[in-house]
């Protein structure tokens, strides 16, 4: 997106290049480590869940709005408040957790639609070629042609800066990416003989899409989508920055970043905070992806 | 095309107006060139289906152009008047035809806030952006190719590995994210860099490529990450699976000549579409790049537009996006088709 973001560039199905389908020979652990590169990653992401979800309610936290502005631009480490308060007083532990959710959603949500409803018309589009092929697909170059950012733009202003309207926003853009990759993932099957043998026994279509190609081109999918979910932290990210994502006083990490923007050269740290965050997630993420995709290779 | 073409040409009888045909004819034969045509035909619905979408996406943009251009204190027949000459009052799809006719012809008409045609307005944003994503190409290979090539040289070797953690870290750091990074180090703390704004090639070469390097690399650095595992990823394979390896091992060839000259050129094709599918999408990161750095590009234009509710401005903004978009994948197939005969002959993929 524009937002297509930047990040954008980067997430280019990778799968229905000739390169994609070299296994990254080198990750093929041994022993005891076999797994670790799986539950670190791992490990951090439900903490990191667990943390955003579950420690608000368990300890008292103070609201990540509505913070009293004689408590503003405490350094990290005060009392109370371990990583300070911003320049309108709200504690920034508190609005990071909050933020975290947001991102997680966001994130969660926009991959999900964009893997069914993408998936569902990459498939079909695969399967049945011709007409109907030509069709999906050309709609498809048209969503990626077309710059997100106008369309999460125009979402927000049309609609009003919500959660729930960056998810459609980028909902735009992961199904067209999904539609892609479903398609280029099920073009290689119609050859297979299993293939041949459902139709020529008269399987109906649909059933033929259930049962023989969403399985097959289920797992690659997968990966693909963990690593979509860290584009779309990315772009809530970008479009919250550009002030499009959730509203002003909400918590977002990328709100926080273009809070801490204005105030850059004075307090690093408010840029730093949740730069950190949303950088050791998506990292998390994607080596949690990288660890599966080896493991799947090797296979 | 008519079967004519496919008949075989007797050279022989031939005078020079018959072999100019014949040259034609076999240009008109040219694979390469029916791809083009191909593709090229691909690109026409697209690029329709992207202006329709964009036409309908700012029409259903509440708030009322005739009414926010004429001011707090217009009347309403100021307003009217304003309506009909903007043709606000005509129905969608007549607006839509006025338009779309004008584009054909690069007319984009002009600008609601500033009245100054859109056309020039693109010709004076357009040399920045292009030079920012240049230069963050430039970057990104610079910094993606070597480090894939020694990374490559011995797998899961100590190199390897930092480039693995080094890539991974730089593909998941946000493009925003690494900008205000770099203007906190370099520009805020040793003042390298100016920390914003731009200064044209006319006013001083240095100075326009240090205003431009914070920006570009940070568009080029996540580039730089993703192409450059990719890269190192192909390689590996090439120098373990390839029979023309092994042949060039047997000739006794030094192993740094067979990884640069035979694996990585090789590699390089792969590579390429990679590349060329992603400097479409590049175009889209430089939004909010210039945004942060102030930047006087295309990007920058279109966040103005949009919150000035500027329609012809933002159109415009949006086709130039799409055309560069599907450019760039076009070019890249055809460059694919040209250095990989086995593409040409057969059904694209894509």
């Amino acid at each position: 997106m524009a937002a297509q973001l930047p990040d954008v560039a980067l997430s280019t199905p990778v799968a229905d290049t000739p390169l994609s389908a070299v296994p990254e020979s080198g990750r093929r652990g041994r022993g005891a480590l076999h797994s670790l590169d799986i539950w670190i990653p791992a490990g951090f992401l439900i903490l990191m869940i667990a943390a955003c979800y579950l420690w608000p309610l368990v300890y008292h936290m103070p609201p990540p709005v509505g913070g009293s502005i004689l408590a503003a631009n405490l350094p990290p480490l005060s009392p109370g408040h371990i990583f300070g308060t911003d320049p309108v007083g709200n504690d920034i532990l508190s609005r990071i957790f909050y933020g975290g959710r947001v991102s997680f959603e966001v994130g969660i949500s926009t991959t999900l639609i964009g893997l069914v409803i993408g998936g569902l018309l990459g498939t079909v589009a695969g399967y049945r070629g011709g007409a109907t092929d030509a069709v999906i697909s050309r709609v498809l170059d048209v969503l990626i042609a077309f710059p997100s950012l106008v369309l999460a733009l125009a979402i927000a202003e049309a609609l009003g800066p919500s959660e729930l309207h960056t998810i459609w926003a980028l909902s735009f853009y992961s199904i067209p990416l999904f539609g892609r990759l479903a398609r280029a993932a099920t073009l290689p099957l119609g050859e297979q003989t299993f293939m041949l043998a459902a139709r020529v026994s008269g399987t109906k279509a649909r059933r033929v899409l259930m049962r023989h190609v969403v399985p097959n081109i289920l797992p690659q999918l997968m990966t693909f989508a963990l690593l979509g979910v860290g584009v779309a932290i990315i772009l809530e990210g970008a479009l919250s920055f550009l002030g499009l994502g959730v509203p002003a006083p909400g918590p977002s990490w990328g709100n926080m970043i273009a809070l801490g923007f204005q105030t850059m050269t004075s307090q690093p740290d408010l840029v730093l905070i949740p730069s950190a965050f949303l950088c050791a997630t998506v990292i998390a993420i994607n080596v949690l992806g990288d660890a599966l995709r080896a493991r799947g290779a090797t296979r | 095309m008519s079967t004519s073409i496919l008949e075989p040409v007797g050279v022989g009888a031939l005078g020079p107006g018959d072999r100019a045909t014949a040259m034609a004819r076999t240009i008109l034969r040219s694979p390469s060139l029916r791809l083009i045509g191909r593709r090229l035909l691909t690109a026409i619905p697209v690029l329709f289906g992207v202006t329709l979408l964009a036409f309908i996406v700012m029409n259903l943009l509440p708030g009322d152009a005739a009414r926010e251009l004429s001011g707090i204190n217009a009347t309403p027949a100021e307003v009217h008047a304003l309506t009909i000459k903007l043709h606000l009052n005509y129905p969608f799809w007549v607006r839509y035809g006025d338009w779309l006719g004008g584009a054909l012809q690069l007319h984009f008409g002009t600008s609601l806030t500033s009245g100054v045609s859109v056309t020039s307005i693109l010709a004076q944003r357009l040399p920045v952006t292009f030079e920012l994503v240049g230069y963050g190409f430039v970057i990104s290979l610079v910094l993606a190719v070597p480090p894939a090539v020694l990374a490559a040289r011995r797998p899961n070797g100590l190199f390897d590995r930092i480039h693995l953690a080094v890539s991974l870290t730089g593909l998941s750091i946000a493009p925003y994210v690494l900008a205000l990074l770099l203007v906190i180090v370099f520009a805020v703390h040793l003042g390298w860099f100016p920390a914003i704004g731009f200064v044209s090639v006319s006013q001083s070469v240095g100075g326009n490529l240090r205003s431009l390097t914070l920006p570009a690399f940070s568009l080029g650095f996540g580039l730089a990450c993703f192409y450059t595992r990719l890269l190192r990823a192909d390689i590996v394979e090439q120098m373990q699976s390839q029979d023309y390896v092994v042949t060039a091992q047997a000739k006794g060839l030094r192993p740094s000549r067979i990884l640069v000259r035979h694996a990585l050129r090789n590699s390089l094709f792969g590579f390429l579409t990679v590349v060329g599918v992603n400097l479409g999408s590049l175009i889209g990161v430089t939004v909010i790049t210039e945004q942060i750095f102030s930047l006087p590009g295309i990007g920058y234009e279109l966040l103005q537009a949009i919150d000035n509710r500027d329609v012809p401005v933002v159109l415009a903004t949006v086709v130039v996006f799409a055309v560069i978009v599907i450019a760039a994948n076009l070019l890249t197939d055809l460059l694919y088709a040209v250095l990989d005969p086995r593409i040409r002959y057969g059904r694209s993929a894509a």
